[in-house]
């Protein structure tokens, strides 16, 4: 390689590297190491203060005893398997459904659903808690009270698990499946057409086409966007802070193990930066191994292709 | 492609009814927002009669009240230049670095490509919620005395902690922009005997306008939408950090914050209505196959 082309290649990676550097590898360091000390309210002192693997057999026993980790721990494997399932088959739907229509008609839901993820996250926060709220402001509330279902207004969020998990999974499902939407109707989109017209003309239903010929030539696109999105779920935590924080599910049951951390070392009142880090360190292992689980599923070499023409 | 010669007219309309009526919950949760705030009361009830028209919530907001009554006023066109100042650090950081570093990705043989992209993949895997402890931490060994000095460096380093967020995602959607560009143009610069520098400001990237507009475009959303890290790491207060200390308080006006909801909206309903073609079809363009 010629000194030219060093220099190059320098010039053009090195603020990624810098970044990459400098917030994620020097901060993945630095927790884990905070892991193993009992640092509480962002108090730097306690770093010199090492003390072993204290905070992962804490975190054992309170898997064991502790009732409010055993519910967050609860919620985050119904929440992650609820949601992914909704996600994935709503997606298909959506996609196979958008598939059937015109074309303006498809953008326009394909937006629609699109717009959530694009929203800012208090702003989504906001039109959850009116609703889901208390009182009749509520819009769900109102609309079972005018159906006649309920009497008076229900905290649904607050009753414990169903009603808190009911709406947690709700909300992300909302967030979370136009990513399977927007990766199965492009995947779609190169289907040949001739093999619909000809099933058509032959006198097969929407429904058949799907099973037999739609689901079957995307199955490599269902099984990736199932794993990103067991990822995805599992680490996410944006959407659901407000969710909490502003008292519209249950601490317990709306929590998932991602948001745990975060509260445990940003909440409110005492903060425990030590056992956040060691909680995190666990999160980080899981989604590290699914991250290799995609690395195999994906068509890898197929995208690495040799830059060919490089002179 | 889609699926309309053969269809019959009848059946693509029940397809589509039943399609608008899954999306109804986010229409109608949309549309009580916007209306909620040009009204006296919240009409989340769906009640006709809470519904009454007023632009006093809108002129409140820009009045800087927090609450009809009492005297406490903010400044929104401040908060609002705070949300933007993040919002285009962020994009310019995440446009800057991705284009930089997907070019070089797609187009130079070196050793170490192949495993770059592994590497950027498994760093976008990784929890967000580890980061952001670690990152904090260096925040507070790092921070300056001098409240001025701190001041900018919270705006600093939210813009780099969650710009960085974005990278690895950014990187590998630009290097398959820059793969979909025909080598020839770039040979006709090489020939000529242009450094690969020059190349990629003068011939390459002009030639992926549209996708660097489309990570512009979803660059921005993120900074402009984040809450989470512009209240862990900013000083000045956003938009997002308005909305959440003033929905808990005892004298939010409800209709208010709602106004203050629709207005922090605006730009992601402007760039949907501007660019959705190009985000739909660049929300996908990473994965291929």
């Amino acid at each position: 390689m010629g000194r030219s082309k060093l220099f190059e290649l320098f010039f053009f990676l090195s603020p990624m590297i810098l970044i990459v550097v400098l917030f994620y590898l020097v901060p993945l360091i630095v927790s884990l190491y905070a892991s193993f000390t009992p640092t509480m309210n962002w108090n730097l002192k306690y770093l010199h203060d090492f003390i072993g693997v204290y905070n992962y057999k804490r975190l054992i026993h309170m898997m064991r005893y502790d009732p409010s980790f055993k519910s967050i721990l609860e919620t985050t494997v119904v929440f992650v398997i609820i949601t992914l399932i909704i996600n994935i088959i709503g997606g298909l739907l959506l996609a196979l459904g958008t598939f059937f229509i015109r074309e303006d008609a498809s953008t326009l839901i394909r937006v629609i659903w699109l717009l959530p993820r694009m929203t800012p996250v208090a702003v989504f926060g906001l039109l959850w808690y009116y609703f889901f709220h208390n009182s009749e402001i509520g819009t769900l509330n109102s609309i079972l009270m005018k159906l006649g279902i309920i009497d008076s207004p229900v905290a649904w969020g607050q009753r414990i698990p169903w009603g808190a998990w009911g709406v947690i999974i709700f909300v992300n499902a909302i967030v979370g499946v136009s990513y399977g939407m927007l990766v199965f109707s492009s995947a779609l989109s190169h289907i040949p057409r001739e093999l619909v017209i000809a099933a058509r003309v032959d006198g097969a239903s929407n429904w058949e086409i799907s099973r037999k010929i739609l689901i079957p030539m995307i199955k490599w696109h269902i099984m990736y966007a199932t794993i990103w999105q067991l990822m995805s779920l599992l680490l996410t935590y944006f959407h659901l802070y407000p969710l909490v924080a502003w008292g519209i599910v249950n601490n317990d049951y709306g929590s998932t193990l991602a948001l745990y951390v975060y509260t445990t070392a940003f909440g409110r009142g005492r903060q425990e930066q030590g056992l956040a880090a060691a909680a995190a360190t666990l999160l980080s292992i899981l989604g590290v191994s699914l991250g290799f689980l995609i690395l195999k599923v994906m068509k890898f070499e197929e995208m690495m292709r040799e830059p060919r023409g490089d002179l | 492609m889609h699926d309309i010669e053969t269809i019959s007219k009848k059946n693509e309309m029940i397809i589509l009814l039943a399609l608008i009526l899954a999306a109804s919950p986010i229409i109608i949760t949309y549309l009580l927002l916007i209306l909620s705030s040009f009204s006296e009361e919240m009409f989340t009830s769906l009640s006709l009669s809470s519904f009454r028209p007023t632009v006093v919530n809108w002129i409140n907001v820009f009045k800087g009240k927090t609450a009809i009554t009492g005297g406490i006023t903010v400044n929104i066109w401040h908060y609002t230049l705070t949300t933007l100042l993040v919002a285009l650090g962020i994009t310019g950081l995440v446009v800057l670095i991705s284009t930089m570093a997907g070019y070089a990705l797609s187009r130079m043989r070196f050793r170490g490509r192949k495993k770059s992209m592994i590497f950027l993949l498994l760093l976008h895997s990784f929890p967000g919620v580890s980061l952001i402890v670690g990152v904090y931490f260096m925040y507070r060994l790092t921070l300056p005395a001098n409240p001025l000095a701190l001041r900018f460096y919270s705006f600093l380093y939210v813009i780099l902690a969650r710009g960085a967020l974005e990278i690895p995602m950014s990187v590998w959607l630009m290097k398959g922009f820059f793969d979909s560009i025909p080598w020839e143009f770039e040979w006709s610069g090489i020939i000529d005997g242009a450094s690969r520098i020059k190349v990629w400001k003068d011939i390459m990237v002009p030639l992926i306008k549209p996708g660097i507009m489309a990570i512009a475009i979803f660059a921005f959303l993120a900074g402009w939408g984040d809450l989470i890290y512009v209240r862990t790491f900013l000083i000045d207060p956003t938009l997002a950090t308005y909305i959440e200390s003033n929905l808990e308080v005892e004298f939010t006006h409800l209709p208010l914050i709602a106004a203050v909801g629709t207005f922090y909206l605006l730009p992601t309903i402007i760039f949907f209505i501007l660019a959705h073609q190009l985000l739909l079809k660049t929300y996908v363009g990473g994965i291929k196959g």
